[in-house]
């Protein structure tokens, strides 16, 4: 019964999302594997424009492979992971897909509203976001404190100043080299001249 | 000499299955919301919706409801079409028919009922674009002349679902057999006081299609793509078909 129970969700979600239809409209019947290692599974377009669950049987047109590591950085909101997101098949329809699941968003005030009311609703998700925003702070905190400390208590992790200088070392080294190749070539060349010379 | 059918376990003349199956749905009409409902604890209910919210069906579309004798998937579709689209129930048994459309008038919601062969649907060629048929399939005796009719009235990229009993899993299979052919008819007998009539319910299922044979024939019927949810461990199956030309 887990089918039911999340196309029951996803279309409660397109729903509050109604912006969303005309989007995915042009995709009625197509199918995307969304792959979240161990997680996987299958989506349809449906013919109204909303989602739902896959059948047992169905083929898809698209796949979106996202990686445990790649989804932490997605949730922090990391622009650049986007691009590092794994897209197979008809790209376009997984494009566009990505770009509505991305815009979309839980409306779960309006949700808790039903079963509260509208001011109890409002206090509990006021409480929930200073929760979730004083979590990640702490979370920030807590990152820059360890780098702090591999960085200068038990230096484990370079600082950014010091990957800088040794790039440009490593810069410096290969123009030296790449001279130096030159220089025995040249040497190389008027040797043999002189070899010949005397042959 | 006739061709024969099968009527649940029996097999009997194939002009005589469509009064007998009457006969069967004649018999437990009255009843037979409440025994839908202590059959499957109010699972029917939760299919139905999935079949709905699956069949992709908007605002201003055309919904056939085929052999929908009690109404339900007609109101559930009546809501998502809004007063642009409309919504024809059909069944084949006046009595269930009745049930139906009584109580979608006392509800105050307008769908035409209509009482006509599924086998020889009495409409136009791709007239509209969601045909469905719940826990009706199994009762016709040509399933695949009514396949061809469902697939005939469809629009072109409309869709037919296919809500039926199918094949259970096989480790719940000992289980489920007992619950059909022992609880089943008890139940009938004690509710509707009507034991044979439950019998033939459950044997029927053993008859029908499971999941692939039922997604060729649709295909046989010129779906050009067909697709299968196996729902409760495959109690019951949704199948839907595109009609792609």
């Amino acid at each position: 019964m887990i089918k039911p129970l999340l196309t029951r969700l996803l279309g409660h979600l397109v729903k509050q999302n109604s912006w969303a239809r005309p989007h995915l409209q042009p995709y009625a019947g197509k199918h995307i594997r969304l792959q979240l290692f161990p997680l996987s599974a299958t989506l349809v377009v449906l013919e109204d424009g909303g989602l739902g669950m896959a059948g047992d049987t169905a083929a898809h047109d698209a796949s979106m492979r996202i990686s445990p590591s790649l989804a932490l950085r997605l949730l922090a909101n990391d622009a650049s992971a986007h691009s590092d997101i794994v897209l197979e098949g008809d790209t376009e329809f997984a494009i566009a897909l990505g770009k509505v699941l991305q815009a979309m968003s839980w409306d779960y005030e309006e949700d808790l509203s039903r079963v509260v009311g509208d001011v109890a609703a409002t206090q509990i998700s006021q409480r929930l976001q200073e929760g979730v925003a004083a979590t990640r702070k702490q979370a920030a905190n807590l990152t820059e404190m360890a780098a702090e400390f591999w960085q200068e208590e038990q230096p484990l992790i370079a600082k950014k100043r010091h990957v800088e200088a040794f790039n440009r070392d490593v810069d410096t080294l290969r123009d030296d080299l790449g001279r130096l190749d030159k220089r025995m070539e040249k040497l190389s060349a008027r040797l043999d001249a002189l070899l010949k010379l005397h042959a | 000499m006739t061709d024969k059918t099968h009527f649940g376990f029996q097999t009997v003349e194939e002009h005589e299955k469509a009064r007998k199956v009457g006969e069967v749905f004649h018999s437990v009409a009255r009843k037979y919301d409440l025994m839908n409902d202590v059959m499957s604890a109010g699972l029917h209910r939760t299919w139905k919706r999935f079949a709905v919210e699956i069949s992709g069906v908007k605002a201003g579309d055309r919904v056939l409801d085929v052999a929908g004798g009690s109404g339900d998937l007609s109101r559930l579709f009546s809501r998502k079409v809004g007063s642009e689209g409309s919504v024809v129930l059909t069944d084949i048994n006046a009595s269930m028919l009745g049930v139906g459309r009584d109580r979608l008038m006392d509800e105050g919601v307008p769908v035409p009922a209509l009482q006509c062969d599924a086998e020889k649907l009495p409409f136009p060629d791709q007239h509209f674009d969601c045909v469905i048929v719940a826990f009706g399939l199994r009762n016709m005796t040509h399933k695949d002349r009514a396949l061809a009719e469902m697939q005939r009235v469809l629009k072109v990229g409309g869709r037919l679902l296919v809500l039926e009993f199918s094949q259970v899993w096989k480790p719940l299979a000992p289980l489920y057999d007992v619950y059909s052919f022992k609880l089943l008819p008890l139940m009938g007998k004690l509710l509707a006081q009507d034991a044979a009539s439950y019998q033939y319910l459950a044997e029927s299922i053993r008859m029908h299609p499971d999941q692939e044979t039922l997604k060729q024939m649709m295909l046989d019927a010129g779906f050009g793509k067909v697709d299968y949810y196996n729902l409760s461990a495959g109690v019951v199956a949704l199948h839907k078909g595109w009609k792609t030309a």
